[in-house]
């Protein structure tokens, strides 16, 4: 069973504002609040399990007052398998499934047909405030194997296809060869340059892809492209790169001078699978904002109370979107600072933050560091014996 | 107050003061009448909120104690050894001799680790080089300038060198493997496996505490007492909440064998205002968003994935009590995080230990079922078998092996006229 009809009326209600930035903090509240609610009591009608995780809150959601009271799952959840969901099987449209590094368990989160089209259009509505709502030609750096938007879809696939609605056309400038990496394809690149050589144009790549599999090549040949009006965005966090010691403002600079743009129009922006259809572009004054659909608090880790306008803490992504899984209120692993409760210059209403850096893996530590490993340890002497 | 811990910065710097600890120890007389003296005084030094506030004091004046040392020291040396004599052995004696230079590598995160161990090393007569990990300089520091202040005469201090340098530090911390007779070894898989790793004379001894998990156990005629149940909350509590549940004996389970006519609902509850209590008490100051982040993941993945669970946790991230049934331990959490487990009998949680087990904290009325247990215990692995509420008494022996005979030679003289 989809979402009741009126749920699902509400939800859309609130998607379809016009101006999903100028919602004023204390209404967005209040909205937000009530809605919600009705999909906490949605969800425990729907999972037994979710229904359990609320009865033992601390805090009863019917009667709290404040959007920080309610029961919020921690990200790590949606590692579990079988994925939670709140839908059954056959109302599965889509499985998103985070880029885990290697050794780790992707998160997996369930779209119905209710879901995607609200992911779509959650998406949409945001970028469009940010980069305008023309449609445009738009070059993936990725391979082209990414556009397929099947059952499975990963994170690179999911970000694609979400601004797939800007493209007039859709050029992938990688591909696959024998080599494990991709290979940038330079006619493709020198193609699409030349023909769109002054149009407004959307780009789109992975941070690290873009920088590895598109800008250092180009440096390498000495290639420059003349695309001024390129709109890059990008995604995905600065984990490998800042491995390799690339600063935003080196790859920023690095981008725009391979598309022969400035700086200002490369945009990074933070998202997640598990917070479907919200991302959080960073606006002209390097802030991310949230849209009137969603909402983001950054709690202290020592107490778990949402920190004020210059605290750091972990970030929990609320999102009205979801109604296939439980993921509106999601506590990530992400640390952020609070840069506004409201108003930023850029003009954009409500809270306005800063990634700062993923939480380093929660690990047991101490001589208390163990689990119950020896038998296991046992049985794998013997069988290497 | 900073020269007390140098920060190392040279593999030659190790080597040369793992030298001069050797010519100290091969040349200066051992007094372990001095020794222990100098301890007490150390004992009463620790005193004062700055130290009340630091976790595992209590636990090292305790230590630090004749009350304590003198019974260990004679049983693992022998009677004679507080004099310094020779121990008679049939028609041999026997007299305990330093084995040179202990190196010791304690856990990050046991603040009184790095002198605990050290401590065990001195009482044998031998120097001691201790690499303190980077968190817990500060608070060595602090520790270690009341030693200082009451051994004027550096006595004890002049065979202790205390070095910092980043674990990463792969030269350091093979100079300092190069460098010692004996190693004391505290800390996670991870870490230990690295430090057995490093190379070692052939002729170093080697005493590895940890990696281990701690469990808790009550019989139904001790959780289900009313009288009772509030004490015994309290200890369980005051155990996990020592070094913030990350110790090799800190409890991370508790096994409550079922009473078919009790409901375990008002211990649940009096463990809930135990662990309020204790909160209170000792507030935590720091959390890092790792650990919070774990704590939040465990209340969730405990209701998520069977629906006929609970738990009990305040909105902040404080302590949790995840309750259920079932023989198995659980994945330890720590940061507070007591699973309450139902089982039928506690045998059966004893049978399915694989020796990871190192304390089991107990409560049971019947003391021949506790001896049953306690047997059965130690067949599957378990060290230390203690009462609730003393499961961090630091004593010997630890992890099932002896403190300080491991880093001593006990020579044997058998006299040439016998």
């Amino acid at each position: 069973m989809n979402s009741t009809p009126e749920l699902d009326e509400r939800i859309s209600a609130l998607l379809a504002g016009s101006a999903p930035f100028n919602l004023a903090p204390a209404e967005r509240h209040e909205r937000l609040l009530a809605l919600f609610k009705d999909e906490i009591t949605y969800a425990c009608q729907r999972s037994p399990q979710y229904r359990n995780y609320v009865e033992q809150w601390p805090v009863d959601y019917r009667s709290a007052a404040r959007l920080a009271d309610l029961p919020y799952l921690p990200v790590g959840v949606f590692k579990m398998n079988p994925p939670l969901k709140l839908i059954e099987q056959n109302e599965v449209t889509h499985t998103l499934v985070s880029s885990a590094t290697t050794g780790q368990v992707p998160s997996r989160v369930v779209l119905d047909s209710a879901t995607a089209k609200r992911m779509s259009r959650g998406v949409t509505t945001i970028v469009r405030d940010f980069i305008g709502p023309t449609r445009r030609p738009y070059l993936v750096i990725d391979v082209s194997a990414n556009l397929a938007g099947g059952g499975e879809l990963g994170a690179r696939g999911a970000a694609i296809q979400g601004l797939r609605s800007f493209a007039t056309e859709t050029v992938c400038c990688l591909e696959n060869d024998s080599s494990a990496e991709p290979n940038l394809n330079l006619n493709v690149v020198r193609e699409f340059a030349a023909k769109w050589k002054d149009a407004e144009v959307l780009v789109y790549g992975f941070t690290y892809v873009i920088w590895n599999h598109f800008v250092k090549p180009l440096q390498s040949q000495g290639v420059k492209l003349e695309m001024p009006n390129v709109r890059v965005l990008h995604s995905g966090g600065w984990k490998r790169l800042e491995r390799q010691a690339v600063s935003k403002d080196v790859f920023n600079r690095g981008v725009a001078s391979a598309f022969g743009t400035s700086p200002e129009r490369v945009t990074d922006f933070y998202g997640m699978i598990e917070n479907v259809g919200v991302i959080y572009p960073d606006c002209e004054f390097g802030n991310k904002h949230v849209p009137a659909f969603a909402e983001v608090l950054v709690r202290d880790p020592l107490t778990l109370e949402p920190v004020s306008t210059g605290g750091q803490g972990l970030v929990q992504v609320c999102s009205i979107l979801p109604t296939s899984f439980p993921g509106f209120l999601a506590l990530t692993e992400d640390i952020a600072e609070v840069i506004h409760a409201d108003e930023c210059p850029c003009g954009r209403r409500g809270t306005s933050f800063r990634f700062v850096r993923r939480a380093p893996k929660a690990e047991t530590r101490g001589c208390g560091n163990v689990e119950t490993v020896r038998e296991r340890l046992l049985e794998e002497a013997v069988i290497h014996a | 107050m900073r020269d007390l811990i140098q920060a190392a910065e040279s593999p030659q710097q190790i080597g040369e003061a793992a030298k001069q600890l050797r010519e100290i120890v091969s040349s200066d007389e051992f007094s372990l009448k001095t020794a222990l003296e100098i301890f007490e005084q150390w004992a009463a030094a620790l005193q004062g909120k700055v130290f009340d506030e630091i976790p595992g004091v209590p636990f090292l004046r305790l230590w630090l104690r004749r009350g304590t040392l003198d019974p260990i020291l004679k049983r693992e040396l022998g009677d004679g050894s507080l004099d310094g004599a020779w121990n008679d052995d049939g028609r041999a004696r026997l007299k305990f001799f330093p084995i040179g230079v202990v190196g010791h590598w304690p856990a990050g995160n046991i603040e009184i680790q790095p002198l605990l161990s050290m401590s065990c090393a001195l009482l044998g007569g031998n120097g001691s080089l201790v690499r303190v990990p980077s968190g817990l300089v500060e608070v060595t520091e602090k520790l270690f300038e009341r030693l200082r202040a009451v051994d004027s005469g550096g006595v004890l201090a002049r065979r202790i060198k205390l070095f910092s340098f980043d674990h990463s530090r792969e030269d350091m911390q093979e100079a300092m493997a190069r460098n010692i007779d004996g190693a004391m070894i505290w800390g996670g898989l991870e870490s230990v496996s690295h430090v057995r790793s490093l190379p070692f004379p052939h002729w170093a001894r080697i005493a590895v505490f940890g990696p281990r998990l701690s469990v808790a156990a009550m019989d139904a005629a001790v959780w289900n007492c009313e009288v009772e149940r509030a004490s015994w909350c309290q200890r369980i509590a005051r155990d996990v909440w020592q070094f913030e549940q990350q110790a090799c004996s800190s409890p991370q389970v508790l096994f409550l064998e079922r009473d078919s006519d009790a409901d375990a609902g008002p211990f649940v509850d009096e463990l809930k205002q135990a662990f309020q209590a204790e909160n209170r008490a000792h507030p935590r100051r720091e959390l890092s968003p790792a650990m919070t982040s774990a704590i939040c993941l465990a209340r969730a993945s405990w209701l998520l994935e069977e629906a006929g669970r609970s738990a009990s946790f305040p909105a902040s991230p404080d302590w949790t009590i995840l309750v259920g049934s079932g023989a198995d331990i659980p994945k330890p959490t720590q940061g507070r995080t007591l699973s309450v487990l139902l089982v039928d009998d506690l045998l059966k949680v004893i049978e399915k230990f694989d020796g990871t087990v190192q304390t089991l904290g107990l409560a049971v009325a019947d003391a021949k079922k506790e001896d049953l247990l306690a047997d059965a215990a130690g067949r599957r692995g378990v060290d230390r078998i203690v009462k609730l509420g003393r499961m961090h008494v630091f004593g010997s022996p630890w992890d099932g092996v002896d403190l300080i005979r491991p880093m001593v030679r006990l020579v044997r003289h058998v006299p040439s006229q016998n």
